[in-house]
């Protein structure tokens, strides 16, 4: 392959990650990918992409014009077109395979926790001072797992979304009510959930979001202490823009 | 004209292709449609989790790739061997500390360490900075202190990486001719057309860089992209509780989190807070051990090893720090349970 085209060729695929990152942070599937807060260092990739691109037209335009004047024909190798070829698989994947969040199909691999072994650097003891109905699904896992005393959670107002899972472990009128948390990337993900009892949850559909209000109690399941909430109400609510926890 | 009006018998070619395509037809319509949305849904699996580390890892390799460019315009041989002894030990030691220097992350130290290599690094020296840098950087020194603190996690981290990298990059000084380790460097010298003259303007010698930054993304991110897809499709189809059943025991726990280390190919300027997930189920020294390891050796840096180095150097490469993380879980483990 010539250099020119394989420069130009090397260009467009550049200006095309950086348009495909681009479109990704425009409309907010960034967050399905990776955790919110490395969101600025993609800026920064798609920025440096479009950069990169502009130096090799600039390059090639430097060429054309320098073969112009003194006929010298391109006597390097360009290296091997198989660099080009890899590059178009993200773009590939991304574009032909629609953007979906992890969801209970990722449950199989990637593991299933009503115990969170997360301790974050909000130590649990902010999470005392939090309004009760405040508290999302990781909060409530991880306030069952580090008191020693969970008497006094029992009873208090919770609102939480998530989305529905079925398990065998779980009675008829129960359900999870499960989220996934990412630290870093999709690759790190594991969901964390807990149970929601009410008495039309066979109506309930899998991997569909609910937002769930009702007073907590706690259920033992495989030997854990898990949170379970007493549905008042189970409302069906489109999926959140932000479809993971984060941390 | 007749030829192109009368009928032609088919080539046993077309007759063949269709055979099959009716044959495969018969053969999908069996296969019941469960196992369709399974596939379709390990796909969508595969895809958010393939695209998750690239997206991530994709800012870092580019940040080394410029590291790289930048090191080729404005560093020049003579003024390398002038700063790095090339004596063994101190060799080693100042690699290991000039990781303190660059913040690259395990992606973007290899074409980093390559380019310097190309200036006359010595081997001893790039080895340690190779397995150093990725972790004894600000980047990452500040990451691991916001997720564990200023505390023992941060310290042991620093220390074990520092001493493990000190000593492979010492296993490697033994051998005097960097040719039996280094692959012949082939792209390096295709640029020989546009070298910059003495007298280049600071916008030109920029230029340049980029240049070299754009090749070196393309032929790193090539192995970015296999070792993601490999690691995606080891956590689509493998259960990560199936590894997580088999870790309890001193040795036995570390063994896993050194697996899963390489299996997740997390990058080291981030591993921290995957780590801390792990703290409830496992103990310091495994944890320990996960953060030593992860950022010397996964998929996706041993796929880009190899492109510089020669494949038994990869093993050494691999071998010895798998060798000492294991060991000095193990010893955490043990003396403090």
């Amino acid at each position: 392959m010539p250099k020119r085209l394989y420069r130009s060729l090397q260009a467009l695929l550049l200006l095309g990650m950086s348009i495909f990152l681009g479109a990704k942070a425009a409309s907010g599937q960034l967050i399905y990918y990776i955790n919110q807060r490395f969101v600025p260092l993609t800026i920064f990739g798609i920025i440096f992409l479009a950069v990169l691109a502009q130096t090799l037209f600039a390059e090639n335009k430097r060429a054309r014009q320098q073969s112009d004047d003194d006929h010298d024909h391109d006597h390097d190798h360009a290296p091997a077109a198989a660099n080009l070829w890899f590059m178009l698989v993200p773009l590939l994947i991304g574009v032909l395979i629609p953007a979906r969040p992890l969801d209970s199909s990722a449950f199989a691999t990637k593991g299933f926790n009503t115990n969170s072994p997360i301790v974050s650097a909000d130590s649990s003891a902010q999470l005392f001072e939090t309004d009760s109905q405040e508290r999302n699904v990781l909060d409530w896992i991880k306030l069952f797992n580090y008191q020693r005393d969970i008497s006094q959670f029992l009873g208090q107002k919770a609102s939480v979304i998530g989305f529905v899972y079925f398990d065998e472990a779980l009675n008829q009128n129960q359900f999870f009510v499960s989220r996934f948390v990412v630290t870093c990337c999709a690759a790190d993900g594991f969901a964390v959930a807990m149970v929601g009892e009410w008495d039309q949850a066979a109506t309930l559909e899998k991997d569909s979001w609910v937002l769930v209000k009702g007073t907590v109690q706690s259920i033992t399941l495989n030997d854990q202490v898990v949170p379970l909430i007493q549905a008042e109400s189970v409302q069906a609510v489109p999926a959140p823009e932000q479809p993971y926890l984060f941390p | 004209m007749q030829n192109t009006t009368s009928p032609r018998p088919l080539p046993r070619s077309v007759i063949l292709f269709i055979a099959f395509g009716v044959l495969l037809a018969v053969v999908l319509s069996m296969v019941p449609i469960a196992f369709f949305t399974w596939l379709w849904d390990r796909l969508n699996v595969f895809a958010t989790v393939f695209l998750g580390i690239f997206i991530e890892a994709a800012p870092y390799l580019l940040l080394g790739t410029l590291a790289s460019g930048l090191v080729e315009v404005f560093v020049d041989q003579n003024q390398m061997s002038k700063w790095v002894s090339h004596r063994p030990v101190a060799a080693a030691v100042g690699g290991a500390f000039m990781g303190m220097v660059f913040p690259v992350c395990e992606c973007g130290v290899v074409p980093l360490t390559r380019r310097l290599f190309n200036k006359g690094l010595p081997l001893s020296a790039g080895i340690s900075f190779l397995l150093a840098a990725p972790v004894l950087n600000p980047i990452v020194v500040f990451s691991t202190a916001s997720a564990f603190g200023w505390g023992n996690m941060l310290f042991w981290r620093m220390g074990i990486s520092l001493v493990i990298s000190i000593i492979v990059g010492l296993v490697f000084s033994i051998e005097k001719d960097p040719a039996n380790i280094l692959r012949p460097v082939l792209t390096l010298s295709h640029d020989h057309d546009h070298t910059l003259k003495a007298n280049a303007t600071l916008t030109e010698k920029f230029h340049h860089a980029f240049l070299v930054t754009a090749d070196e993304f393309f032929e790193m991110g090539r192995y970015l992209i296999i070792g993601s897809m490999l690691a995606a499709g080891l956590q689509t189809f493998i259960p990560q509780s199936a590894l997580l059943a088999i870790g309890s025991g001193p040795v036995l726990s570390v063994l896993v989190m050194l697996v899963l280390a390489i299996v997740l190919s997390i990058c080291s300027t981030v591993d921290a807070f995957v780590a801390l997930g792990f703290m409830g189920t496992f103990s310091f020294g495994s944890v320990l051990s996960f953060l030593v390891f992860g950022p010397m050796v996964d998929i996706k840096s041993v796929i880009m090893y190899l492109q510089v180095f020669r494949r038994r150097p990869v093993t050494y490469l691999v071998a010895i720090p798998f060798m000492m993380s294991l060991l000095a879980g193990a010893l955490f483990n043990y003396f403090q349970p």
